[in-house]
């Protein structure tokens, strides 16, 4: 399909941000209620520990209020619904009432007049501890037989599951038959990856406010990526009907995954609050927030065959994750890791199998990707070590096996699939071999000097949500309420969440789109909240644009309906006779019968006869579930230093290509990127949250001090980060977009680690790769290379 | 130990004298219980957050003029109140001391480095602090003033393990001293980290005198490899009086490495800094000899 | 534990709070003269969401006492725009798309118009360095760069 021009989308302007940069925008933690007090949380110093007794009464001598297990629900929940509650595995309460499971796991909370106040109570509060247990770091020694057990039993749906050998969930998939796949190979390569547990380091730590009302309800403010789930979950755990449970929708200071489940503090906060009688404000140190959520890690073994042609002709993937001392969304988790391994290249038989494992460490939740960047890491490696073997250009054997238009695709897993109707992933690969001087790599055996330089490529993909033919395992659909006003500008009342990433001004683009409205006469704001707006199930799976806007438009189409029906009275024609148009002079949109432009009325003075004459609003409510999760690609080549007497490694430049479709906000979809390869040299390149194994704590300590992030001084110049966009366009999606959030990061970690190879010749199985572990490398290859000359 | 680092939790009474004699009698009079000396607060305020440091008094001494000079008159005189950033302005710093120039440069943030202080850094004492080899390298001294009098102690002398320093309970450092450089000297920083603002893996200055080829006089420093930042003695003893070449830095190098005890922890490795030292050691070495006026 | 007297201008302001001595002054600014875009993320002086202006110099305000800023001049990311007209730097952000969730935003903005006070003609490099101790999990700091840059002297004034 030609790409349209369009009016608002594909513009760079963004008004929406004016609070962020004049210190006006309001997040959770910087709501204040007359009255509040405000709480702390004690968490257990131990890995995995028997709670005997919580003893606070010298902390409520001194006035404050507190919590302890007996002052939580029974209920027992998963703190992520996005699944169906048939898959839904349920093993945790507000506070535990038996154990600990993780070091800084909350125990018990107290909230006083003052922050000092309420954390010198905390101070008071006496744990009586029972048995205690060695903590079970890795997943090997997790799965031993004579491991202690992390939990005895769980919940699935509603069926009581016995817990073995802490194995939480297991998946598999099977297409085809892969002995005779591999049999049919020439070339088999076989590798084992690992990727390590990363800190989501979103600016903004967890937070709740919570008020509790006269008639027994709650509203709530709170860090979600979703609050319509926030509202469902704290109306089971609490046992308060869903009209008296009321979150509001609130600015998120960054998330990138961490709270698309309802985050562990605010059940705590709404307890302290009903047992105070009081709101209560409860901001997250960012100590705690290290150990509350962590990036899911992941380790794969990885076999591929190929004919000598570079034909793929069967995959086996095994993978395993520990999940820490929760199961967040482990079962999903392993479903969409199939899928993402799955999706990237054809190689028509394949075999799956995955393993969640709990351990007594922080607990797993998705991080931008949801595995996608931990199993691209696998693959992308692979496919580069069989191009090597099989002699063959490793853009060559991308261009020859990848899943694309026309191809059935399975991103979210096995049980959603779908055709794919817009590719760029060719365009993609010639161009950026193009950009980034592919053809003149040299490789590793014939670098020199001290400082080498390497360049590799990578591919990736993301769903742009979770829709599929069926509804699946998976709630996926959005709503909105649009309303035209008496003076023709509109609002959009819709729950659909903005990490950052602008969303907001992509829904509020869509809605002028479809309407003519002038973008500033189109508002999305914050004063929204459960009871006003219909169920939005997140902001995550990359699925923002895609199925948020998407039902958006859904919504935007309908008022068009309305509005042309009514116009249609006024003046006396049918709808379909008329022309609905944006003009720029008056900032209106304006309707005419078709020829006669000159008899316009504006959408103003049509909103305002609706009005005097009490014919009513023009408006609509409705939600919409997409049928499809159509794959968002992406490219990329790096370009790395190797310093090779120091170890450390350089990213001078990268060409990055994205496949989005129409392409809503350039300058916020460009931020995605660059933000996202930022992430993705952190995690390939830097972060990891290392653990003792003797106590169970994190090796920071939960200080930053000890977390580097990248910071500026980390990425390349400016002018070195070349970014262009595919030229697609998907059908199904709002007028023609898809997603990029989460397929920006799946192959920069994967890009970096073959950049790397290139380089130096030698091939980092393990995440992060840094200094010490890339000279430690090179001088055992220097030794054995003295050996065999000597 | 739980911690909140939103908050300050300890109690204790603020102080903040206006004069230096005001201080030292404030020291004096609480030498028995505990006080302790804020300036930039920058590591201060994070130990009472991170492992719950406590005082009774906090006295602040920013606020005294007698503490905020810079002489360049001779060498270099830099008051204990002087923020980081302002001497890393300072033309003669630049031009004169890189080492100290480099040193402060690699320190944390721009913020940071404008509430800290030189003072701050050396008493802090840590065995990674960046202004501590410069400053051993170009033979710095620290005045030491109390009720009782005044000494000058070298930086050398004064840190002597993780956190400790010879300070005595009712005395102050009013200024630190670094005596002027012959103009045939060169000097250099280096420094390792994961990022840019981080603590140093390892870091290290050098410091050379020159006369012609030879190297007249020399200190090797590397800090984050001990309790506290250390001298390559033997290393310099290898390079004093010699040619330079580069025969002999590759010496100089090895000998370095095996005199430094580096640890494993959270930032780096046993194998990795020792490694290290010598690529570095060997740079700045080039660096300094160059500023020196050498050529190799 | 004893009050403490401060007066102090903040925003161009003239304030006068009695404080305790253990109070943070990053705390007063939020929770008490409700002057939210300061932020809190780490405590500890990593990050720089807390960074202020005292007497036009970036500073942590989770590092620095409220007793401490008696007779000092803060500015805060609410008092840079001019009533209705927003300082260069805040249109820069705004215009290069160098917001995404914005909670680093208070500070990186504030950082950077110090920088350009003190170099008004900085290099990419030197404008990396300066703000490098203001940590952003969004944008990978690059359309960051770019609004410093358009703000330089002689920068370019279109976005990217």
């Amino acid at each position: 399909m030609e790409k349209q021009q369009f009016e608002f989308i594909g513009k760079r302007f963004d008004i929406k941000n004016i609070g962020k940069v004049t210190g006006k925008e309001i997040y959770s933690c910087d709501v204040n209620i007359p009255g509040q007090l405000y709480a702390v949380v004690l968490r257990s110093p131990f890995p995995h520990a028997e709670i005997k007794k919580v003893d606070y009464t010298e902390a409520e001598k001194m006035g404050a209020i507190c919590i302890g297990p007996d002052d939580v629900p029974d209920t027992l929940y998963n703190e992520r619904i996005v699944s169906i509650p048939d898959k839904t595995y349920r093993d945790r309460t507000v506070l535990p009432k038996d154990k600990v499971r993780h070091v800084g796991e909350a125990v018990a909370a107290c909230a006083a007049e003052t922050e000092e106040k309420a954390f010198t109570a905390l101070k008071k509060i006496k744990i009586e501890w029972g048995k205690k247990w060695e903590p079970l770091i890795n997943l090997e020694k997790a799965m031993e037989a004579n491991a202690p057990q992390i939990y005895d039993h769980v919940y699935l749906g509603e069926e009581k599951v016995d817990i073995k050998n802490n194995i939480a969930c297991e998946r598999s998939v099977d297409v085809g038959d892969i002995e005779e796949g591999f049999k049919e190979a020439d070339k088999i390569v076989e590798r084992t990856f690992s990727t390590q547990r990363v800190y989501h380091m979103q600016m903004e730590t967890k937070s709740a406010v919570c008020v509790p009302e006269a008639d027994g309800g709650i509203t709530v403010w709170t860090t979600s990526q979703g609050i319509h789930n926030v509202r469902i979950l704290l109306g089971n755990i609490f046992n308060i009907p869903l009209h008296k449970v009321n979150v509001k929708r609130i600015t998120l200071g960054g998330s990138f995954g961490s709270s698309i489940q309802m985050n562990s503090i605010t059940p705590i906060c709404v307890a302290l609050a009903f047992k105070a009688k009081r709101p209560v404000k409860l901001v997250t140190t960012r100590e705690e927030d290290l150990y509350d959520h962590s990036k899911y890690p992941l380790k794969t073994v990885l076999k591929i065959g190929a004919k000598k042609d570079g034909t793929l002709t069967a995959a086996h993937c095994r993978v395993q994750v520990e999940i820490g001392g929760h199961n967040i969304q482990a079962y999903p988790y392993l479903g969409c890791v199939a899928g993402w391994f799955a999706s990237l290249y054809k190689y028509k038989n394949l075999k799956y199998e995955g393993t969640a494992i709990y351990t007594n460490k922080v607990p797993s939740c998705a991080m931008q990707g949801y595995g996608n960047p931990q199993i691209n890491f696998a693959v992308e490696s692979l496919m580069d070590i069989l191009a090597e073997k099989l002699d063959m250009d490793p853009v060559e054997l991308r261009l020859k096996n990848f899943v694309g238009k026309g191809d059935e695709f399975w991103g979210q897993g096995p049980t959603v699939r779908s055709i794919i109707r817009s590719c760029g992933v060719e365009e993609m690969l010639i161009e950026g071999a193009k950009l980034a001087g592919w053809k003149g790599r040299i490789p590793p055996s014939k670098k020199t000097g001290d400082i080498k330089k390497g360049i590799g490529v990578a591919r990736g993909f993301h769903t742009s949500g979770t829709g599929g033919p069926n509804p699946g395992e998976v709630i996926d659909y959005s709503g909105a309420t649009i309303k035209i006003n008496e003076d023709g500008s509109v609002d959009v009342i819709t729950a659909l969440m903005d990490h950052g990433g602008g969303t907001w001004d992509a829904g509020a683009k869509v809605v002028a789109e479809v309407l003519k409205v002038p973008f500033e006469k189109v508002g999305i704001y914050n004063e929204v909240d459960t009871r006003t707006t219909v169920f939005d199930v997140n902001t995550h799976a990359t699925r923002g644009v895609y199925c948020g806007c998407g039902a958006i438009k859904y919504v935007a189409e309908k008022v068009k309906e309305i509005l042309l029906n009514y116009a249609a009275t006024l003046f006396k024609d049918l709808p379909e006779n008329l022309e609905l148009t944006c003009n720029k002079e008056l900032g209106q949109a304006i309707i005419y019968p078709r020829e006669i432009p000159q008899n316009y009325m504006t959408v103003g003075e049509i909103a305002e006869h609706a009005h005097i004459t009490s014919w009513g609003t023009i408006s609509c409510t409705a939600t919409l579930r997409q049928k499809n999760c159509p794959p968002c690609f992406i490219t990329h080549f790096v370009e790395v230093e190797v310093n090779t007497k120091t170890g450390e490694i350089s990213v001078p430049r990268a060409v990055i290509l994205g496949d989005s479709g129409t392409i809503i906000n350039p300058g916020l979809w460009e931020g995605q990127i660059i933000g996202a390869f930022g992430r993705g040299l952190g995690f390939s390149l830097l972060e990891e949250t290392k653990y003792n194994l003797n106590n169970g704590k994190l090796e920071c300590n939960g200080m930053i001090t000890d977390y580097k992030i990248p910071t500026t001084l980390d990425m390349p110049k400016a002018d070195n980060i070349t970014v262009r966009s595919a030229h697609t366009y998907e059908p199904t999606g709002p007028f023609g977009a898809k997603g990029i959030g989460e397929a920006a990061l799946s192959s920069v970690g994967s890009a970096v680690a073959n950049a790397i190879y290139n380089a130096i010749g030698i091939r980092f199985y393990e995440l992060p790769i840094t200094p010490e572990k890339v000279l430690k490398a090179l001088k055992a290859r220097e030794a054995k290379n003295k050996e065999r000359r000597g | 130990m739980q911690t909140n680092t939103k908050i300050l939790a300890q109690e204790f009474e603020y102080l903040a004298p206006k004069t230096l004699d005001e201080a030292l009698s404030l020291l004096d009079n609480y030498k028995d219980k505990s006080a302790r000396i804020l300036a930039g607060g920058t590591d201060l305020l994070v130990k009472m957050k991170t492992i719950d440091l406590k005082t009774d008094y906090l006295i602040n001494i920013k606020n005294i003029p007698e503490l905020n000079f810079i002489d360049t008159a001779d060498g270099l005189k830099i008051g204990a109140a002087v923020p980081l950033s302002h001497i890393e302005r300072i033309e003669k710093v630049q031009e004169r001391y890189p080492a100290l120039y480099e040193g402060i440069k690699s320190m944390a943030a721009i913020a940071v480095r404008n509430m800290g202080t030189i003072a701050g850094n050396i008493c802090n004492a840590s065995p990674a602090a960046d202004t501590v080899p410069p400053l051993i390298a170009y033979g710095a001294e620290v005045k030491l003033v109390s009720k009782r009098g005044e000494r000058t102690v070298s930086v050398e002398d004064f840190i002597t393990g993780v956190g400790k320093t010879v300070i005595r309970a009712d005395e102050l450092i009013t200024q630190v001293n670094i005596p002027e450089m012959n103009k045939n000297s060169g000097s250099a920083f280096s420094k390792k980290g994961r990022v840019k603002a981080d603590i140093a893996k390892i870091n290290l200055a050098v410091y050379l005198e020159r006369e012609d080829n030879i190297c007249k006089d020399c200190k090797i420093v590397l800090g984050s490899v001990a309790v506290k930042a250390i001298r390559a003695k033997e290393a310099e003893g290898l390079l004093k009086g010699q040619t330079v070449s580069a025969s002999l830095i590759d010496k100089i190098t090895k000998k370095a490495s095996e005199e430094i005890k580096p640890i494993d922890d959270i930032r780096s490795s046993v194998e990795y800094r020792t490694e290290i030292a010598r690529v570095i050691v060997e740079d700045a070495v080039k660096i300094a000899w160059e500023r020196a006026g050498g050529e190799l | 534990m004893k009050k403490v007297e401060i007066e102090f201008t903040i925003n161009g302001k003239k304030t006068k709070l009695f404080v305790k001595s253990n109070t943070l002054l990053i705390n007063v600014i939020r929770n008490e003269l409700y002057l939210t875009g300061d932020k809190y993320g780490c405590g500890i002086g990593e990050c720089g969401a807390c960074t202020v202006l005292i007497n036009g110099e970036p500073v942590l305000s989770c590092l620095t006492l409220a007793a401490d800023v008696d007779g000092k001049e803060i500015t805060t990311i609410e008092g840079l725009a001019e009533g209705d007209k927003l300082h260069p730097m805040q249109k820069a952000f705004l215009e290069n798309a160098a917001v995404q969730c914005g909670f680093c935003t208070p500070g990186m903005i504030l950082t950077a118009t110090a920088l350009l006070k003190e170099n008004p003609n900085p290099t990419e490099d030197e404008i990396k360095d300066y703000m490098r101790g203001n940590i952003c999990r969004c944008t990978g700091y690059i359309q960051i760069v770019k609004a410093i840059e358009s703000c330089a002297e002689g920068g370019k004034s279109e976005p990217i």
